[in-house]
């Protein structure tokens, strides 16, 4: 049964999933729903982050790009609910509300590898077009020091990439996200989840 | 309407008339060129942001060399009397050719302007004038033709 996006019941079943997922420890897959939870959390705790951001007001969302192969079948949203150096949430969701958000960084899953190692500036994978930016660039420019920030601390939170996972680990991948597409983000997944 | 395709379209999708707006094309080959695309993008939202700084476009007249060493990209902009068109690469003979990394180039959006010119005196303006001075941003033609830079740093700055 999928949930609605945006009702107490979709926040409550997102939130249980976390914690079920949340048992054993880390280093968790990037862009699961227990790796966004660690994300939020560390975005929370960041002292850098709160000051660069102090003045920054909207949302920032990453836009992974499908990967049927690695086990991505859709387009995944991050959407990060950011006001004033503080993060209010971090969440897995639905196409229409991660359109909506004031910035969208999108990437494929290798680029956004490559940024979570290091291997790519968020600023320079822009300039270069490896990562597209949609929204206002003015104002994103403004707050150029908290974009920056935000993707430093995703590298700092580490875990498993997906185009490093081995072949054995890939059905397992995509069984979790088409799982949390069809009970959270409205997505009738290509591959069924059980 | 989905992205530009033809060349017509990629006009069309930056070209703007009227209602005070300046009149920006990307030249066909742009493409996937993220810098050039942004920096089009980034000038057309902040003059229409600030229109008194329309006035320091249109005094613009020659080509811009910009590259972003650390990204290997590179960009020209050709200013013409009120219209800018923007290229992939190096084309023609720019009077301005700056070479950075491409979060300096970022700084360079962010220096202050006040009353009515760039301010270096800020930690922003600090950091560029230090990065100046080291050779870690290079601006061939600074002195040669100040105006034409003092015109652009308006027109590319977001504060």
């Amino acid at each position: 049964m999928t949930l609605q996006y945006g009702t107490d019941e979709w926040e409550q079943e997102y939130q249980a999933v976390v914690a079920e997922k949340s048992k054993s420890p880390p280093p968790y897959i990037y862009f699961t729903p227990e790796w966004v939870a660690l994300f939020e959390k560390a975005i929370r705790m960041d002292e850098i982050y709160k000051e660069a951001a102090k003045d920054w007001e909207g949302s920032v969302v990453l836009h992974v790009e499908p990967d049927p192969e690695r086990g991505l079948e859709f387009d995944l949203y991050v959407f990060m609910d950011l006001w004033h150096g503080e993060c209010r949430s971090v969440r897995i969701v639905p196409e229409s509300a991660g359109l909506a958000g004031d910035f969208i960084i999108s990437g494929s899953l290798d680029r956004w590898t490559q940024v979570g190692k290091r291997e790519l500036d968020a600023v320079k994978g822009m300039m270069q077009g490896k990562l597209k930016l949609k929204g206002d660039l003015p104002t994103i420019v403004r707050a150029v020091r908290a974009a920056q920030r935000l993707t430093d601390i995703s590298a700092e939170v580490g875990g498993k990439f997906p185009p490093d996972l081995p072949s054995d680990e890939i059905p397992e991948f995509r069984h979790i996200n088409n799982e949390l597409a069809e009970r959270f983000l409205g997505i009738k997944a290509a591959t069924p989840a059980v | 309407m989905g992205e530009p395709e033809t060349e017509a379209e990629m006009e069309q999708a930056t070209t703007t008339g009227g209602n005070g707006e300046v009149d920006i094309t990307l030249a066909p080959d742009v493409g996937d060129a993220g810098m050039a695309v942004m920096m089009a993008e980034m000038i057309r939202t902040n003059l229409k942001d600030k229109p008194d700084r329309v006035k320091d476009f249109n005094k613009l007249d020659g080509y811009v060399w910009i590259t972003a060493d650390d990204a290997d990209t590179e960009m020209t902009m050709l200013f013409d009397g009120g219209s800018l068109k923007v290229y992939p690469g190096k084309v023609g003979y720019p009077m301005l050719q700056i070479s950075t990394d491409s979060s300096t180039l970022l700084d360079l959006a962010n220096i202050q302007i006040r009353f009515g010119l760039p301010y270096y005196f800020d930690e922003v303006g600090r950091m560029v004038l230090k990065k100046l001075l080291k050779g870690e941003l290079k601006i061939k033609g600074m002195f040669a033709h100040n105006l034409a830079l003092t015109h652009m740093t308006k027109v590319i700055s977001v504060k």
